[in-house]
């Protein structure tokens, strides 16, 4: 009966696979307001943002030499820059970025 | 060989439940409803019974328990009543969403304040708009009945809906009747195994209710909406089957009782039905041309059926025992859907509602006689006075 875009499907009662270290469905990188940045010489891999970010953006790149942000999923909660034990992380206002999310029509 | 005895609702509704074989069921002690769970907890801890009895800290602790069981892929029950009904509300829309056809059964009590624990629809009324099917049930018989028709329906995958399987507080749910209790072969027959399309399963991992984005949530409510329009289809069909296999009668929506010719009519559901019906039969006697139409399924709601039915009556009287403060009618919730089904007609009866009932009160055979007057009087004025009328409590008419 209802006619619903390809691009709009949503599975049966919103179920979708696991695990996933990403999902596609919910991309939530354009609600952020301030950026965490990262200073990688002041980092000394406490894994504190990894630990404390609630959205599980931050992971180790693969040589496992340095924490990343995936920011496609970071919402700017900023926790990781209040859990920093070494002030490595600072907060910048996303507007002030040329790729700053919120300039964006489609940001991802 | 199926077995006449003599069942309170609830007690009928925890045998239903035990032939459903249910597989968690979990309880938190309101009553009236707690005489279902009390009944099951004695079954499970006799051995007669193989299920998970789970005591919940709340009401809102019991849905998310049988959400949890249901989506894991077990057969799951609860039920509550009153302000056990509403405060577990937060619950029902993710349960229907999430397309969970769990069963919760409520035996009504009335809202508070004050603490009052009469019979009263309002508590699971209250809960029509969240995707659930919901009827109620006029006697011990139906309610068992009920139980098992709601978990087919439910568990269809051409519906995969929750199920509230409400009866009236103490009218059914503790005065007994009697109830044919049919074989578990019989059972076995109607009601396949629980099997959710989309469970929790570590072999086939998958994520339920994870948040979604605005232009998601239109879709996941056109979901659930057309599983309601695709439900009355299903429920025709199981009917069918149920009386087929159990030798029952039942008109999936909508049953009409002494209707031909009669030029006013009851709409009415749950226990007082059956006083209705005497009162009808009454009326006749003395030469009313009367009948009465008793409500299966609220949601959902039956409005070609419900339009058919009523269109045949000159005047018709809606038995309300909920209540819609400051609704366009005044009254009670069912005579806002009994017009809007009407509104089509080329002809439409006269109707109204009577507010009867309500707080757990009787409904006697003179409060029967008092509507069916009004009804009268309204054909032979050819208007109704109001569109709401407290039995008992008007000044005049």
């Amino acid at each position: 009966m209802f006619n619903i875009p390809k691009e709009k499907e949503v599975p049966l009662g919103c179920v979708t696979p696991a695990p996933v270290t990403e999902q596609p469905m919910m991309i939530t990188g354009n609600w952020r307001e301030y950026r965490p940045v990262l200073e990688p010489e002041k980092c000394d891999l406490c894994m504190n943002c990894v630990v404390f970010c609630p959205d599980a953006c931050f992971q180790l790149d693969e040589a496992g030499e340095m924490v990343v942000l995936n920011e496609k999923y970071c919402k700017g909660c900023n926790i990781c820059i209040n859990e920093c034990a070494t002030d490595a992380l600072t907060k910048a206002y996303e507007l002030d970025f040329d790729d700053g999310v919120v300039r964006l029509e489609k940001p991802f | 060989m199926a077995t006449e005895m003599m069942l309170s609702g609830c007690a009928a509704s925890a045998q239903a439940a035990k032939m459903a074989q249910v597989e968690v069921i979990c309880s938190y002690p309101i009553r009236p409803y707690s005489a279902i769970m009390m009944e099951l907890s004695k079954m499970v801890a006799n051995g007669e019974l193989d299920a998970e009895f789970v005591h919940g800290e709340g009401e809102h602790a019991q849905l998310s328990v049988v959400l949890g069981a249901a989506a894991a892929g077990a057969r799951a029950l609860t039920g509550s009543s009153g302000v056990g009904v509403t405060y577990a509300f937060e619950t029902y829309s993710p349960i229907a969403g999430g397309r969970i056809p769990l069963q919760m059964m409520i035996a009504d009590r009335a809202l508070d304040p004050p603490g009052d624990f009469g019979s009263e629809h309002t508590d699971a009324m209250s809960c029509r708009d969240q995707g659930w099917l919901m009827g109620w049930a006029e006697t011990p018989q139906e309610a068992f009945d009920n139980c098992l028709i709601n978990y087919r329906v439910g568990e269809d995958h051409r519906v995969l809906l929750p199920q509230f399987v409400c009866q009236d507080g103490y009218f059914v749910s503790h005065i007994t009747g009697k109830v044919m209790l049919p074989d578990q072969n019989q059972v076995d027959e109607f009601l396949p195994p629980y099997n959710l399309p989309h469970p929790l399963d570590p072999k086939h991992p998958v994520s339920h209710g994870p948040q979604i984005r605005p232009d998601q949530g239109t879709i996941m409510d056109m979901q659930r909406a057309q599983a309601m329009l695709d439900a009355p289809a299903v429920i025709k069909e199981v009917i069918d089957d149920y009386n087929r296999i159990f030798g029952r009668n039942y008109s999936p929506f909508v049953e009409e009782y002494m209707t031909e010719d009669a030029e006013i009519a009851f709409f009415i559901m749950g226990a007082h039905t059956m006083t209705a019906r005497h009162a009808v039969k009454h009326l006749r006697d003395q030469g009313v041309k009367i009948g009465l139409v008793k409500l299966r399924f609220v949601r959902p709601w039956p409005t070609q059926d419900v339009a058919d039915a009523l269109s045949k009556f000159k005047a018709v009287g809606v038995v309300e025992t909920s209540t819609s403060y400051g609704g366009a009618m005044r009254g009670g919730n069912l005579l806002h859907e009994v017009r809007a089904s009407l509104y089509d007609l080329p002809q439409r009866p006269l109707t109204t509602s009577f507010m009867a009932g309500l707080g757990g009160e009787m409904v006697p055979l003179k409060e029967f006689y008092y509507m069916a007057d009004i009804l009268s009087k309204a054909v032979k004025d050819g208007k109704t006075k109001k569109t709401v009328y407290w039995v008992g409590f008007e000044a005049e008419d």
